[in-house]
């Protein structure tokens, strides 16, 4: 389990660290250009996939602007702790053999993956 | 910070700014992931955290807290203050009857625990050995998983301190084992909320960024402050913060102009 400790806390680490460069980089820019950190947009109900999309749409169409950078920071943010079930259960079935545990956590990425895809 | 999170002084602080209780608890349950895979990521890997009895657990607080979460999006304003009021005030009275009390292992693990392999061992700094642990009652833990994830989706907190009293009382972790293993646990089951609250239009970016980035600076901050204060004094900050948000948090759901 040791090598999953490792595994699973750099995950942890490296999604956090992300989230925070992109959201200080877009609250720093949008100080930059308006003169107040503060944005003002909302989402309208979208699902965490729906807003990975049109967050890569928009980087492909080069509207690189502060809410997307700060909308790409939430993205990450959500994407921790789904990457970090996704990792553990290829981590049971493959490196442990773990049927059990795969079993367990490939259920938690299941729930997960329906409810970010709910609208 | 000290099992209790930043949820329950944000969602009050928010609400009282002015914003929608449903708009500041979606708010609150993103910040809670990044607090809690913030201290989860050290936590693994100095081998505190039990990783088995996590990935057992959270199969219960992700379903609890999807439930919870829907029922915040229909419930009236009115029913979320006194819900969290009460939750303040009972996390009020855990506090004041809570005595610091010593943890010894268990020698007989119970069948389904024991199938589970939910054991292990942590490196104690303090005693510099290892010390060896089995968990029990896995199937009365699990059970009351699903209530701690439900109230943790239903008012967009991490709900760590009542995941710690199970994971203590119930299941018999060491203390530092179940505070590291309640933490791992509250970032999957914030993430399950924050997907409902995403569907439905509840999470602003604009107000979450700046939230976030404040939630981790503060944990930061608290951990490192906390070293240094006496328990005594911050246990009693948080029997005043706690009453005083419990009281007017239910003062709000019964009279405020809502």
């Amino acid at each position: 389990m040791i090598a999953m400790d490792i595994l699973v806390g750099y995950i942890l680490q490296i999604g956090v660290i992300l989230c925070a460069i992109f959201l200080v980089a877009g609250l720093l820019w949008s100080w930059l250009v308006t003169g107040s950190p503060g944005l003002h947009y909302s989402l309208t109900g979208s699902n965490l996939f729906q807003f990975w999309l049109s967050d890569i749409r928009q980087l492909r169409a080069g509207h690189l602007q502060p809410e997307l950078l700060v909308n790409i920071g939430i993205a990450l943010l959500m994407m921790t702790p789904y990457v970090r079930v996704l990792v553990s259960t290829i981590y049971f079935a493959f490196a442990e053999r773990n049927l059990k545990y795969t079993f367990f956590t490939g259920f938690v990425f299941a729930v997960l993956t329906y409810s970010l895809f709910l609208r | 910070m000290s099992g209790m999170g930043g949820g329950v002084v944000l969602i009050p602080l928010l609400t009282f700014l002015g914003m929608p209780i449903k708009k500041a608890i979606a708010i609150s349950i993103v910040s809670v992931i990044a607090t809690s895979s913030g201290s989860a990521s050290a936590y693994v890997r100095d081998h505190l955290t039990n990783l088995k009895v996590g990935m057992f657990l959270e199969m219960f607080t992700i379903v609890g807290a999807l439930i919870g979460a829907s029922v915040t999006v229909a419930l009236p304003q009115r029913w979320l203050f006194l819900a969290f009021g009460l939750v303040l005030m009972a996390s009020w009275a855990v506090l004041l009857v809570k005595q610091k009390e010593r943890w010894s292992p268990v020698a007989e693990q119970d069948a389904f625990s024991h199938w589970l392999e939910l054991e292990g061992s942590y490196p104690d700094q303090a005693l510099g050995q290892t010390i060896d642990y089995k968990a029990t009652h896995a199937a009365a833990g699990a059970s009351l998983m699903l209530g701690a994830g439900f109230i943790a989706g239903l008012l967009g907190i991490g709900a760590g301190a009542l995941k710690v009293l199970i994971h203590d009382l119930v299941m018999h972790l060491p203390p530092k084992v179940s505070t590291t293993t309640s933490n791992l646990i509250i970032g999957v089951t914030a993430l399950a909320g924050t997907s409902i609250f995403l569907a439905n239009g509840l999470i602003d970016p604009g107000l979450a960024a700046p939230v976030i980035l404040g939630v981790l600076v503060g944990s930061f901050l608290g951990t490192r402050l906390l070293v240094r204060l006496h328990n005594q004094a911050v246990r009693r900050f948080f029997l005043i913060v706690l009453a005083v948000l419990g009281l007017e948090m239910i003062w709000r759901g019964l009279w405020g102009g809502l």
